[in-house]
């Protein structure tokens, strides 16, 4: 697993790229806890080079996006590959984390909600 | 603090000591699915879907524990984790029910007391002489139901646990219950162990009703 960071107003754009498994899952875990620890707590995971999440790398999600909520902000997803999209779904993140088509869908969507709040 | 399988154990028992009347079925697989819940929140082992691999064998420090990792990790084929719940449920829950009886006794949760019936057979019962982890596992569990917010993963799995196993009724009304289902059906999909375990739960309570069916009346 690779993470590439970037910021990309209005959001912290974390790129992950291969397996999210339960020998990365830590490490992602610890780098979301960084970014809102930073203060940037709206973060986009962008999935579109991840090839596989388990579920340890769920409740790395899971962690990142409860600890972006409880600081007043969000994590949301880009560009999930379908059989990583289907894991989601089937354990029913959608109602937790929001998901993008692409990063600049997210980015849009994320100036709407900051520019609305 | 306590582990998942002391504290679903714990919510098992009732005010005199004995365990809560559930299905077996529904007992042992939820001690099963917390052993596995327990080792995987351990970082001991991963799963997905089809697969349920140990990345780290190195034991834990709870016996309730060990036994199963040390299982699995020298099983020479990879199951899924609902095979490994069906497996667990069948050869290590009793074992390690009893073994979160005795941790909740040494820590004062519990004390161990063995009544006379039919005066002859003992029957071992575990009152609660220090309700405080009990409690806090109460107010956990309705914190996470009432709100919306994103829950713990941990959170997650303990409901999942209570609603599997049946214990959810000794806690909420029934109508407090209807009305946080929506949410216990959001959490329970969350852990993968929880769905898997679940899911064989419901499998052979049905497999039960329609055996019931062909019974002659």
């Amino acid at each position: 697993m690779e993470l590439d960071e970037q910021r990309q107003d209005p959001l912290a754009t974390v790129a992950v790229s291969g397996r999210v498994d339960g020998a990365t899952a830590p490490v992602l875990e610890q780098r979301l806890k960084a970014v809102v620890e930073r203060g940037d707590c709206n973060v986009l995971l962008d999935c579109a080079e991840m090839d596989y999440i388990s579920s340890a790398g769920l409740r790395a999600l899971l962690v990142g996006a409860k600890s972006c909520q409880q600081n007043g902000g969000r994590l949301v997803v880009c560009g999930l590959r379908p059989a990583c999209k289907t894991v989601f779904e089937v354990s029913g993140f959608f109602s937790f984390i929001d998901c993008h088509d692409t990063r600049d869908d997210a980015l849009l969507a994320a100036k709407a909600r900051l520019a609305g709040e | 603090m306590l582990n998942l399988v002391e504290e679903i154990v714990l919510l098992m028992i009732d005010d005199e000591g004995s365990f809560i009347p559930v299905r077996d079925t529904a007992f042992d697989h939820s001690v099963a699915g917390a052993v596995l819940m327990d080792l995987a929140f351990a970082n001991r082992i991963d799963t997905d879907s089809d697969r349920l691999t140990v990345i780290d064998s190195s034991p834990t420090g709870s016996a309730m524990l060990d036994s199963a990792l040390s299982l699995i990790a020298s099983s020479e084929e990879t199951r899924s984790p609902s095979a490994w719940i069906a497996a667990l449920a069948t050869d290590e829950a009793r074992p390690v029910r009893d073994m979160a009886l005795d941790s909740l006794v040494e820590r004062g949760i519990l004390e161990r007391s063995g009544a006379k019936f039919l005066w002859v057979f003992e029957r071992l019962r575990h009152p609660i002489v220090d309700d405080r982890e009990e409690r806090a596992v109460k107010r956990r569990i309705a914190g996470v139901l009432l709100s919306d917010d994103i829950p713990d993963p941990r959170d997650a799995a303990l409901i999942c646990l209570a609603d599997a196993c049946g214990v959810l009724p000794a806690i909420f009304s029934v109508q407090e219950i209807e009305k946080a289902r929506p949410r216990i059906e959001q959490l329970r999909k969350l852990d993968l162990i929880g769905r898997e375990m679940s899911g064989a739960i419901e499998e052979i309570e049905r497999s039960i009703i329609v055996a019931m069916s062909y019974m002659p009346h």
